[in-house]
């Protein structure tokens, strides 16, 4: 049978096997290589139709800003996305393997998935490896059966609520939470509610930084709006240009603006024959 | 034949350098219910009748074109429950190949995979291969694409095909029919015509099931009202 190679250890769980040699190198000197964390503030709330989900866009490597403008919300069903806290490998694997999952089962059953099910996937999952996937998770999504928005903890418990927060700014997020959230808020008001829990931790917490990501799920339709807020611009590009020491002779100035985005054209007229 | 003595063992060539077995297949896909598949400029068309074994049988349940993925769909000729298998063990194929290259998988690469199952099945033991041959018609960046794979896994890329009771006779309707210019629409009439061909009964939405994928790439099932408007047009 064709093995896709994606390698699985044996009996499955974690294997630790590399345990022994990581405490021989850290007792020699060698400190442990620090993981990619995504810091965070990541939120949702129930709102009258439906859920918002919003996340910063900070990912930290220890003491420095790796990525000023990571993903965080991540997708695992047409109706259904998740936000990721924690060791960024971890809630990228885990949400992929579970939205892999979930389409699979979309295909068996011909119906829409329920957030219930992507909820017992990963707790499940994450439970399994006790808590050593270090993602801690902000699930929501509208099925058959409503709104639903839930946090999911690393070791694998859950919780149901109206409106949640995870990461380091969870605090910061939860204060304005606390104090401005109330049922039947309208789509606009639950979306500058997200921006003013994300930009409360963008502001307190160095863990999260940058850009408000808003995710808005409503029955049959949704919303993925990256980058909804920027208030951390770049202002200081020096309108002097480059300089250069005394006595270097300037022969030709070409100045090439980076590209931020590729643009893929599509493929136009066929090749004449 | 003399063959008889080595028909028993699926994994035993006869002296006539066939497998016996497969040779008995290809006759229950011979005598399942027709189905065909076209291939257009812009677009794949895959059809088959659809007789029940009674009226009392709710026809909405019974669903004999399959979604692979959004842009591959799959027909067949012989057993359903063989069919039901394989179709299981594509939606697994193609969710783990998306899963690996985070692209949808080429249609050849499913057809491949589909293929290298049936043939796992003519060379293990204590298992017999599959009763099904299979219409894959898929639109990927190749373009439109239609495979026949047949129960010893071997697959063809084919214009037009048919497979099923009435088999000679639709390939010949197709042969005549056929062109290489011809758009989506064309096919769907072509198909419903040459499924008419050997029809017995009265024709309608209910009991014969289309499915197209066009130029947007989405395959998809018509409803027994689109197959309807499609019969009209061809009356």
């Amino acid at each position: 049978m064709a093995q896709v190679a994606v390698e699985v250890p044996p009996k499955g769980g974690f294997s630790f096997d590399l345990c022994r040699r990581n405490e021989m190198l850290s007792n020699k000197g060698v400190p442990p290589p620090s993981f990619r964390k995504t810091g965070t503030t990541i939120v949702g709330l129930i709102f009258q139709h439906g859920v918002i989900l919003g996340a910063d866009t900070r990912a930290t490597e220890g003491p420095i800003v790796c990525d000023k403008n990571c993903e965080k919300i991540h997708y695992m069903a047409p109706n259904i996305y998740c936000c990721g806290a924690g060791t960024a490998a971890d809630t990228e694997a885990v949400t992929d393997m579970v939205s892999s999952q979930l389409q699979l089962h979309r295909y068996h059953t011909g119906r829409e998935s329920r957030v219930v099910t992507a909820l017992t996937l990963l707790k499940s999952h994450l439970f399994n490896y006790q808590g050593y996937v270090q993602a801690a998770l902000v699930l929501g999504g509208v099925d058959a059966n409503g709104p639903h928005l839930h946090t999911i903890y690393p070791h694998g418990s859950t919780d149901t609520l109206p409106f949640a927060t995870m990461g380091s700014g969870s605090l910061a997020a939860m204060a304005v939470f606390e104090s401005k959230y109330h049922e039947g808020l309208t789509k606009d008001e639950g979306i500058n509610l997200v921006c003013e829990a994300i930009c409360s931790g963008i502001f307190n917490d160095l863990g999260s930084g940058s850009n408000v990501d808003v995710c808005v799920i409503t029955k049959g339709h949704k919303e993925y709006l990256r980058n909804h807020q920027l208030p951390n611009p770049r202002t200081y590009v020096s309108s002097k240009g480059f300089s250069f020491p005394k006595k270097t002779e300037v022969l030709l100035t070409r100045v090439t603006p980076l590209q931020e985005k590729v643009e893929v054209i599509e493929r136009g007229d066929a090749m004449e024959e | 034949m003399g063959d008889s003595q080595y028909s028993f063992s699926l994994t035993t060539f006869s002296p006539s350098g066939k497998l016996v077995q497969i040779e008995h297949a290809l006759t229950a896909v011979g005598s399942g219910q027709t189905s065909l598949g076209i291939k257009a400029a812009n677009g794949v068309v895959i059809a088959t009748e659809k007789k029940l074994p009674s009226i009392l049988v709710d026809e909405s349940s019974v669903q004999k074109i399959q979604t692979l993925t959004p842009n591959i769909g799959v027909v067949y000729s012989g057993m359903g429950p063989d069919f039901r298998v394989l179709v299981r063990k594509s939606w697994k194929q193609a969710e783990q190949y998306h899963r690996l290259y985070k692209e949808p998988i080429p249609v050849t690469q499913l057809v491949r995979e589909i293929a290298a199952v049936m043939q796992e099945f003519t060379q293990s033991g204590g298992v017999r291969p599959f009763g099904v041959s299979l219409l894959v018609a898929g639109f990927d960046d190749n373009g439109p694409q239609l495979y026949q794979v047949d129960p010893s896994g071997s697959y063809f890329s084919w214009k037009a095909s048919a497979m099923g009771k009435n088999v000679s006779n639709a390939k010949t309707f197709l042969e005549k029919r056929y062109t290489d210019d011809m758009e989506l629409d064309d096919a769907v009439h072509t198909s419903i015509l040459t499924l008419k061909e050997g029809f017995e009964g009265q024709i309608s939405g209910k009991n014969i099931e289309i499915g197209i994928i066009g130029a947007d790439k989405q395959f998809r099932v018509l409803t027994p009202a689109e197959i309807e408007d499609y019969l009209a047009e061809v009356e």
